[in-house]
């Protein structure tokens, strides 16, 4: 009984580590967005400029694929290569939150 | 002087499609867009569809994203320099005409989602 609490209790906290590791900030993501992404994406992702891509109400997890994949090279593109190139992973997913939480410039269509 | 302004126009317009054909530009066409879009809409249609290979993440929102960015997707997943296997396939075929149609009508904007 006890051997099972322990081993409930480890699983807990292990848990709770994960998530708090993985949680994005939405603070720290405007930050960097500001810093570095809105020249080009404009202000919360609603890019005007046709060659860049809208960003805002994007699902986060596309997003952050797309930053790995820059990031390592598998998605080729010189000008993101740069920026992806000195994100962090905590980067990459506060940045990912920040753009998914912002008015919707992109939504599904039929 | 009208014939003048004719002449302009006429010499502005003939240098500018020129140009279009030099620069190998095609128009696209949303309504034939959506006519070609049956191999889009199983995934970009459908809200919080996911992908299943070879990562598992949420399919791009499309609706109402730039038509020259969506373009340029469409050519590079085409020729191999974007690399989603699904996407690759589904590219491969289509001509420059498809292309621009398909950008032209996703440009159009989608469904607004209730959250958003």
């Amino acid at each position: 009984m006890a051997a099972r609490l322990l081993t409930f209790t480890l699983a807990l906290a292990t848990a709770s580590a994960v998530s708090l590791a993985a949680a994005a900030d939405l603070v720290a993501g405007k930050a960097k967005a500001t810093e570095i992404c809105l020249t080009c994406h404009g202000a919360e992702g609603n890019s005007t400029v046709a060659d860049f891509p809208k960003l805002g109400g994007q699902h986060p997890d596309y997003l952050a694929k797309a930053l790995r994949d820059y990031k390592s090279g598998q998605r080729k593109n010189p000008i993101m290569a740069g920026f992806a190139s000195a994100l962090s992973k905590q980067d990459i997913e506060n940045l990912a939150a920040y753009y998914a939480a912002q008015p919707a410039t992109v939504s599904i269509k039929h | 002087m009208n014939n003048t302004i004719l002449l302009a126009a006429a010499v502005s317009t003939a240098l500018i499609s020129t140009w279009a054909v030099a620069q190998g530009a095609v128009t696209g066409d949303a309504a034939k867009g959506s006519q070609k879009n049956q191999m889009c809409k199983g995934c970009h249609g459908i809200e919080g569809w996911r992908t299943a290979y070879p990562e598992v993440y949420s399919v791009p929102r499309i609706g109402g994203q730039h038509e020259a960015y969506l373009v340029k997707a469409l050519q590079e997943y085409k020729s191999g320099e974007r690399t989603h296997p699904s996407m690759r396939a589904i590219a491969a075929p289509l001509s420059e005409q498809d292309i621009a149609d398909l950008a032209a009508f996703y440009a159009q904007g989608g469904v607004k989602t209730a959250s958003k």
